[in-house]
């Protein structure tokens, strides 16, 4: 099991651009109109789940 | 693929920045991302009508309504009115922001700039390290476009500054984070934007309403990022939307997220490079107002670029006339609001009941924050005395604002 990740619901996603904005590691860009983010760059410090102002970014494991 | 200047994103700052740039001769391409210019609105739709001394928009069909002015409820209800009739100068403006977008980059497109839809910029070009231009993703294709200069104009989530080495990223509590209905069949008369604080109605921020005409209203929220939780912003709009009398009646029409820097500015110029709106952080602190920013740095990025391209030179030092021109234009006061901000977080809710009080029968000079804070420093010396000498340094710029 490796940590967990920040991962964006598509289908809740309204395309702020909040998420990316405050991302410490650039790991977060728009893709199709919706956040995406990189795992690889993710280091789950939480900001961008904090910050969606709709709740689309959770824990993944 | 060639152009003097290649400007990433087709929001105001970036459609003024071509316009002025390709009026002064420059060869200018446009990229976005959506596929409609304005489309998703991301913007309460409120702007100052300083905007009709800028022949910047043409006709009315932008406008859907006009304000006269705002009134401000704290926490306990205590109404704090800016007025047309008391003010006596001009006040604001709703608007339809996809028409507002769509009238600005007609304008550019007037002036010669090229506009491409559905690109995806992934990235600089480099030689060594210099900028030569960006990469694109359009319809799956991929392809480079070489410029001598290339404008951020990406917005909140810009990457273009972070590309470039400038560190754009914000900090929790340098974002607002927000969410916005559009409410119809309101049975609802008011010709005021109305503002609402309070640490349990809107954390570090505040709840709008802007009369959009008839029975519309855009009725929405900002929070500040570091005092959120997941969902917070839409939760709580829809709890003070339930406990309005009016508003309750209302259907929804449209709902959007949105994201507001409530920054300080940063560096906006590089080598080759500049940034201009959102991405430059250009938004006022206290309000989240970041159009007529947009529109004013876009105008000086475009002439800046316009002699840049004149001259054949693309230097940081030659484009640093943009930057000492957005700081002669409004850095005074993003900076003064910025210290604001910071002051206001720290009070509580019988705080800004007390204040609300103190300024009920006010009689403003003008409809601006600067009015609003001006007001607060005369009546609590004490209390805001940090404001002082940013005050006495801004009185010189204050008829810009």
């Amino acid at each position: 099991m490796g940590k967990p990740k920040a991962k964006v619901d598509e289908k809740e996603c309204l395309a702020c651009g909040g998420c990316i904005s405050v991302c410490p590691q650039d790991a977060v860009s728009m893709c199709g109109g919706r956040a995406f983010v990189t795992e690889d760059k993710c280091i789950f410090c939480g900001i961008c789940i904090k910050t969606c102002p709709v709740g689309a970014i959770n824990e993944e494991d | 693929m060639k152009y003097d200047v290649v400007i990433v994103g087709s929001g105001p700052a970036g459609s003024v920045t071509a316009r002025f740039a390709a009026e002064a001769g420059a060869k200018v391409l446009i990229l976005e991302r959506r596929a409609e210019v304005g489309i998703p609105v991301l913007c309460g739709e409120g702007i100052s009508q300083r905007v009709d001394n800028w022949d910047m928009l043409e006709g009315k069909r932008w406008v859907a309504s006009k304000m006269d002015g705002a009134k401000i409820y704290a926490p306990d209800g205590t109404l704090v009115t800016l007025s047309k009739e008391i003010a006596g100068n001009e006040t604001g403006y709703v608007v339809y922001r996809d028409i507002f977008d769509q009238e600005l980059a007609r304008r550019a497109a007037k002036a010669g700039a090229k506009i491409m839809m559905r690109a995806e910029v992934t990235g600089l070009t480099k030689e060594g390290e210099k900028i030569t231009g960006i990469k694109v993703r359009q319809f799956n294709e991929e392809f480079d476009v070489e410029a001598d200069v290339v404008v951020g104009a990406d917005g909140v989530e810009s990457k273009i500054g972070q590309w470039a080495g400038i560190n754009t990223v914000l900090k929790p509590d340098d974002l607002e984070t927000c969410a916005q209905y559009t409410l119809t069949n309101v049975d609802y008369k008011s010709d005021y934007a109305e503002f609402f604080i309070g640490k349990k109605i809107a954390p570090g921020g505040y709840v709008w309403i802007f009369p959009k005409g008839k029975d519309i209203f855009n009725v929405g929220i900002g929070i500040l990022a570091s005092l959120s939780e997941p969902g917070m912003p839409l939760k709580l709009l829809d709890k003070f939307i339930t406990s309005h009398p009016k508003l309750k009646k209302g259907e929804p029409i449209r709902v959007l997220a949105g994201a507001v820097p409530v920054a300080r500015p940063v560096e906006t110029v590089r080598d080759n490079l500049l940034l201009v709106g959102d991405a430059a952080r250009h938004a006022d602190p206290i309000t989240g107002g970041g159009l007529t920013t947009a529109l004013e740095g876009g105008k000086i990025a475009g002439e800046t670029i316009g002699k840049a391209v004149e001259d054949q030179k693309f230097d940081k030092e030659t484009l640093s006339v943009y930057e000492a021109g957005w700081k002669e234009a409004f850095a005074k006061k993003l900076l003064r609001n910025y210290v604001v901000k910071d002051i206001m977080l720290d009070f509580d809710d019988k705080t800004l009941n007390m204040l609300a009080d103190s300024l009920k029968d006010y009689k403003f000079e003008e409809f601006s924050t600067l009015s609003l804070v001006k007001a607060l420093v005369l009546k609590h010396p004490t209390l805001l005395m940090k404001l002082k000498p940013l005050l006495r340094l801004s009185e010189k710029s204050t008829k810009k604002e």
